[in-house]
């Protein structure tokens, strides 16, 4: 089982090999690469598969197997699960949920379509998009735009429960991919740009009952922090009371952001949940002075309670909308001659944090794109970063050529860990901005943003990269330049081969260890979701959705058309409806079959 | 008042010599200097040590700020009804107003 591989290099083994009593079930499922069955492929993000049956060799010769209609437009993120012989994924806004027989891929096996809620679109930043559902259990669990989480009997697709967890009319929807731990479904919310206080929450697998909410700003008993025994990574010493609180003046916190929408990891052994929390409160930083804890934080939480056992805060006072919610990546590393469990994290603001996942204590801190120039740096002393005053944002004053942009040196597009070459394969924006903020005032479901935004590509021109990455020394062995945003997630696979999609809709098969591109098919939409793989009856295949939109494309998903609209985002891809269309395609890839098969 | 305030920094950071690395700490936010450790927020010169009342001063409504969570405990209140009955009888209502107790 080439999952328990743990080599001794720069960065090394993981959880995979570790199991816990309870949630074994979940666990055991994720060893096998047949299946692909949490949205992340397994609880450590790595998006990696011990498949090798497609290789570098031979991925020259992939073809498209089968594909279906999705019955949708608009942005397609996340990507299916596979259980067993069904394959299941869920749609953008209306957030439809079709299971497909394996067997039988040219027929629907259930189809389930939740009531629309007309007051979600309008309220979605950054188009109607849905990062997956997850399963445990023999139940589907599936978020919708509105803030309802369903769960699913997985056989029949018939509603077992319903529970209300983020309220459109006050600006909170929900974009994130649930994660199942044990009998906790754990999902966050989207509001960062409504003013939106950000919160995870905890729900009964079988009952819906709500186990725990911990907030991201607030008191110490909302944000679950214990004063003497919740680290602050960056100092490594306890938060001490009112952690959040002092780091606001007087209300704003209540409008505070910090919200969850990205990937949740998960260590078994140490049974702490991974996430991120977003940007604070308004974009405007003049109107929230203070550091805004902890909006823009890597948090650890204890699975069964909430509680937080250490955060660190990687953008204090944010000004840029350098949203914290990327994934965590677990892996082991070699520190001062130890092997340390560590977390690996590319954050919207250009840097990669390598963090003890113990302790919360930084690492190895290093940019993955030189073009950064919000920060010279993370002073070793104070693990914060070293602010360059002349890209300090602040109201009513136009600061230019600020790198990266808002949607950061990457976004939601996850990366993919191999341990073969122990390299971090990341999918990349490549953007610079300039940035004017304003005074704004709260209403509740109203845009709660306050800055002037237009985005340009960075130097070269390319707006998006794909490199291979080491964190630890923050080498790049290549780059393939884009033209557009690489917005979709990667796989890298045992056969050599890493996977990912471009904005024009190329999905595309390249060499790990060269960068070389060895197979390229163009799908019919722009590519913002994530590829999976799987096995079926002896055959290999590899499945992504193909539909554009996201915040990369939210002018061709929202039909708008002046530059700073879509939050600064329109004018940079203007030329993308030369290259695609909206869509909404499932694509199913595998080798030809020999003849007679 | 607020004018005064400027007034002073800027005449100590003139006179003062021994100041200009303070005054060029404070000009310039970097985020290095912690009042407290994980508080590490300065004010530029001349911006408001309190916001309320100047230019800064968002003036929100405290019945809006407290939208949301009336939402959300509504929300749950909601969904522990459901939950209960859900417990109880072992069929799942999603319609509140459709629960008897």
């Amino acid at each position: 089982m080439s999952f328990a591989l743990a080599g001794m290099g720069t960065v090394v083994s993981t959880v995979h090999a570790q199991a816990a009593d309870s949630k074994q079930s979940l666990i055991e499922m994720q060893k096998d690469p047949n299946q692909w069955v949490i949205p992340t492929g397994t609880y450590d993000n790595w998006r990696y598969s011990a498949l090798k049956q497609i290789n570098s060799d031979n991925v020259k010769n992939l073809q498209v197997a089968w594909t279906m209609s999705t019955g949708t437009l608009r942005g397609l993120e996340g990507q299916p699960l596979v259980i067993g012989n069904t394959m299941y994924y869920e749609t953008s806004y209306p957030n439809y949920v079709y299971a497909i027989d394996l067997d039988h891929p040219d027929q629907i096996k259930w189809k389930f379509m939740p009531p629309p809620n007309e007051d979600a679109p309008p309220v979605a930043c950054c188009d109607v998009v849905n990062r997956g559902p997850a399963y445990a259990e023999g139940i589907l669990v599936a978020n919708a735009l509105d803030g309802k989480i369903y769960a699913l009997d997985a056989n029949t697709g018939k509603v077992i429960w319903v529970a209300e967890n983020a309220d459109p009319k006050k600006g909170s929807t929900m974009t994130n991919a649930p994660m199942i731990v044990g009998n906790k479904v754990i999902v966050g919310m989207s509001g960062g740009e409504f003013g939106v206080r950000g919160y995870l929450t905890a729900y009964d697998l079988h009952s819906g009952k709500m186990l725990w909410r911990a907030y991201s700003e607030g008191s110490d008993e909302d944000i679950k922090f214990n004063p003497q025994k919740t680290i602050d990574g960056a100092t490594g010493k306890p938060v001490g009371a009112d952690s959040s609180l002092k780091t606001w003046r007087g209300d704003e916190w209540k409008v505070g952001g910090g919200s969850t929408w990205g990937w949740y990891a998960y260590d078994p052994k140490l049974n702490l949940v991974y996430y991120g929390t977003g940007n604070p409160g308004t974009w405007n930083p003049s109107q929230r002075p203070g550091d805004n804890a902890w909006s823009m934080a890597i948090i650890a939480r204890d699975a069964d309670t909430g509680d937080a056992k250490w955060a660190y805060q990687m953008t204090p006072h944010d000004g840029w909308d350098y949203d914290g919610v990327n994934e965590m990546v677990l892996v082991d590393v070699e520190d001062k001659g130890k092997t340390v469990p560590a977390l690996v994290h590319f954050d919207r603001n250009g840097f990669t944090y390598v963090l003890n996942r113990e302790t919360g204590s930084p690492i190895k801190i290093t940019k993955y794109d030189s073009s950064v120039n919000w920060a010279s740096g993370i002073d070793p002393k104070t693990n914060r970063p070293i602010v360059n005053p002349d890209k300090m944002t602040e109201a009513d004053k136009n600061v230019t050529d600020i790198c990266p942009s808002s949607q950061g040196d990457k976004d939601q597009q996850p990366v993919s860990y191999n341990p073969n070459t122990k390299l971090f394969y990341a999918p990349l924006n490549h953007l610079c901005m300039s940035y004017q903020a304003f005074n704004v005032k709260y209403k509740a479901g109203f845009p709660f943003v306050g800055a002037i935004v237009n985005m340009v590509p960075g130097p070269g021109g390319n707006r998006g990269r794909f490199i291979a990455y080491n964190p630890m020394t923050g080498e790049t062995p290549w780059e393939i330049k884009d033209m557009f945003q690489d917005w979709s997630g990667a796989l890298t696979t045992a056969g050599d081969v890493a996977f990912y999609g471009t904005l024009t809709g190329m999905f595309r098969a390249v060499d790990i260890k060269t960068g070389k591109i060895l197979y390229e098919f163009k799908t019919p939409s722009g590519i913002i979701g994530n590829p999976i793989t799987y096995m079926h009856n002896g055959k290999q295949y590899v499945a992504v959705l193909s539909g554009v939109g996201g915040w990369a494309a939210i002018g061709m998903a929202n039909n708008l058309h002046k530059g700073s609209e879509g939050l600064g985002a329109v004018g940079l891809n203007a030329s993308l409806p030369n290259y695609t269309n909206l869509g909404g395609t499932l694509m199913v890839f595998a080798l030809p079959s020999k003849a007679g098969e | 008042m607020l004018k005064k305030i400027a007034g002073v920094v800027t005449l100590s950071c003139i006179i003062g010599g021994g100041l200009t690395a303070i005054s060029t700490q404070a000009s310039a936010y970097d985020g290095q200097t912690c009042v407290a450790p994980g508080n590490c927020w300065e004010p530029k010169p001349g911006f408001p040590a309190k916001i309320a009342g100047t230019k800064f001063d968002p003036r929100h409504s405290p019945k809006e700020l407290a939208k949301q969570s009336i939402s959300i405990a509504a929300m749950e209140d909601r969904n522990k009804k459901r939950v209960d009955a859900f417990k109880k009888t072992g069929n799942f209502v999603y319609e509140v107003n459709k629960l008897t107790d």
